[in-house]
């Protein structure tokens, strides 16, 4: 059975640019509604 | 509790739960074993996607409330569910050649998904675009939910010629990404991760839909339209 | 219905009357499409790549490019002169007021259509004669969705800023199902394959058409009513 392939770190990349993405939208929500 | 802070705190639920998410999906849920860690990504990927498409069909939808019952709460839902999913649209296009080029040599395959949630990313451009550059709220309010609901409409073209390009079209396909039929755990963590994004879009809109409530806002002193 | 008829005719006999005295849009059109044709030729290498892979896509980008240019001018000419308040308060209704637009605007590109596409053949040697009548019709019935959606997106961007960019920039999704339909139909039938082959393609741009254009005539009035 061929070896499971060694991708690992793109994994990692898509995990982080998610996290990424979605707290800094977390973010702006919150300067933007904290501007008033 | 306000609606800012009820959005707030939906919001932090769904980011700890996504911890959760991550945690199982990395470390408690078999790796498999075509594709290797990367195919993991589809946890996130999927139910991004499928939000994505969700987001617009309900922005077309609260267009058509809007036309009948001029309703501006239903403009504000829109404009809050499109801003919504255009960044949900952006984790499956930022996603996707992640996934794409360790699994099929390429960072662009033109698969159905992915081809599918790029036109969606056009249209909320669009839609986002037509926003700003009417000024008049009543009006931007109108002329969103036209664009809104014939978006919604074309959905199921965009479907449809995605189809149709790709059966007629065989594109080598060595490894099936999006397996039909999930072994247990993995559907399982599938499943929590489509919760955590779902609870994730509701408190994003609701964060959004408070936002162009505030009557200290410029834009928003006429009329309570978004 | 006939009174329908009529008043779209009406509506139509305008456009077409002011088009004829000044001609701009359909000259600069026709310039144009004869100007893209051109380029098209020196962006490629004739050795290398076979003209008739790449004509259905040059055809196409070609007449989508040169529709979008004829409905640009679709509402400015009422806008200039303050003409689109007397049209509305004139008694007709508007739903002719939406297929007059469409029916002009669907001469104007047929007009360039039925020039660009003999300097198609001639530019590239590809010999069409054979599936004439077929190619026609997947050129109509492209065209048709192209512009219905265009027409009605032409009153949403009346008044905004960008006029031009802003109705490129929210149209081009849409048009991207008709063009996958367009494109593929017209490579098979430039290909010498039997009109059964694109059966799915041809489905898919009438339903398009029998989707959009009645969306389009129900949406309408919401662009220019309170």
């Amino acid at each position: 059975m061929p070896d499971v392939p060694h991708n690992a770190g793109y994994m990692a990349a898509a995990y982080i640019l998610t996290a990424v993405i979605l707290l800094a939208y977390t973010i702006s929500l919150y300067r933007r509604s904290d501007r008033r | 509790m306000s609606l800012v802070h009820k959005g707030r705190a939906i919001t932090l639920v769904g980011l700890a739960l996504l911890a959760v998410d991550y945690v199982r999906a990395l470390a408690f849920t078999p790796i498999e074993r075509l594709q290797g860690p990367a195919q993991k990504i589809f946890y996130l990927h999927v139910p991004a996607a499928i939000w994505t498409e969700a987001a617009m069909v309900l922005v077309g939808l609260a267009g058509i409330g809007y036309l009948f019952l001029r309703d501006p709460r239903l403009d504000r839902f829109a404009a809050a569910s499109a801003e919504v999913g255009t960044v949900f649209a952006a984790i499956v296009l930022t996603t996707g050649p992640i996934w794409g080029k360790p699994i099929w040599g390429t960072w662009w395959t033109w698969d159905a998904r992915l081809t599918s949630t790029l036109f969606l990313f056009f249209l909320y451009v669009g839609y986002l675009l037509l926003r700003g550059a009417v000024v008049d709220p009543g009006l931007r309010a109108r002329y969103a939910a036209v664009l809104g609901i014939c978006g919604m409409f074309l959905v199921p073209f965009i479907h449809m010629s995605v189809y149709l390009f790709r059966t007629l079209h065989p594109q080598p396909i060595i490894l099936k990404p999006s397996a039909p039929s999930l072994p247990g755990s993995m559907l399982a963590t599938w499943l929590f991760s489509l919760g955590v994004f779902s609870l994730l879009y509701i408190g994003f809109v609701t964060q959004r839909y408070a936002l162009s409530l505030d009557p200290t806002v410029e834009s928003e002193r006429t009329a309570g339209h978004a | 219905m006939r009174e329908l008829v009529r008043q779209a005719w009406t509506v139509a006999q305008k456009d077409l009357l002011l088009e004829l005295r000044t001609r701009t849009a359909i000259v600069s059109a026709v310039v144009f499409t004869a100007l893209v044709l051109t380029v098209f030729n020196f962006g490629r290498d004739p050795t290398a790549v076979a003209t008739i892979d790449l004509a259905p896509t040059i055809l196409w980008v070609t007449f989508t490019f040169a529709a979008m240019l004829t409905l640009n001018r679709a509402f400015q000419l009422e806008l200039e002169n303050q003409a689109l308040e007397g049209l509305l308060v004139s008694p007709l209704s508007r739903t002719s007021l939406y297929w007059g637009k469409l029916i002009a605007n669907l001469l104007f590109v047929a007009v360039v259509e039925a020039v660009g596409l003999p300097l198609f053949v001639l530019f590239f040697n590809v010999p069409v004669s054979h599936v004439l009548v077929p190619l026609v019709g997947v050129i109509a019935l492209a065209t048709l969705g192209f512009v219905a959606v265009g027409t009605l997106f032409s009153a949403l961007v009346i008044r905004t800023r960008f006029a031009e960019l802003l109705l490129v920039v929210i149209l081009l999704p849409f048009l991207l199902p008709p063009l996958i339909g367009a494109v593929q139909a017209t490579a098979r039938l430039l290909d010498g394959r039997p009109l059964s082959e694109s059966v799915g393609y041809l489905k898919l741009l009438a339903a398009y058409d029998i989707t959009f254009v009645s969306l389009a005539t129900l949406l309408f009035r919401y662009t220019v009513d309170e």
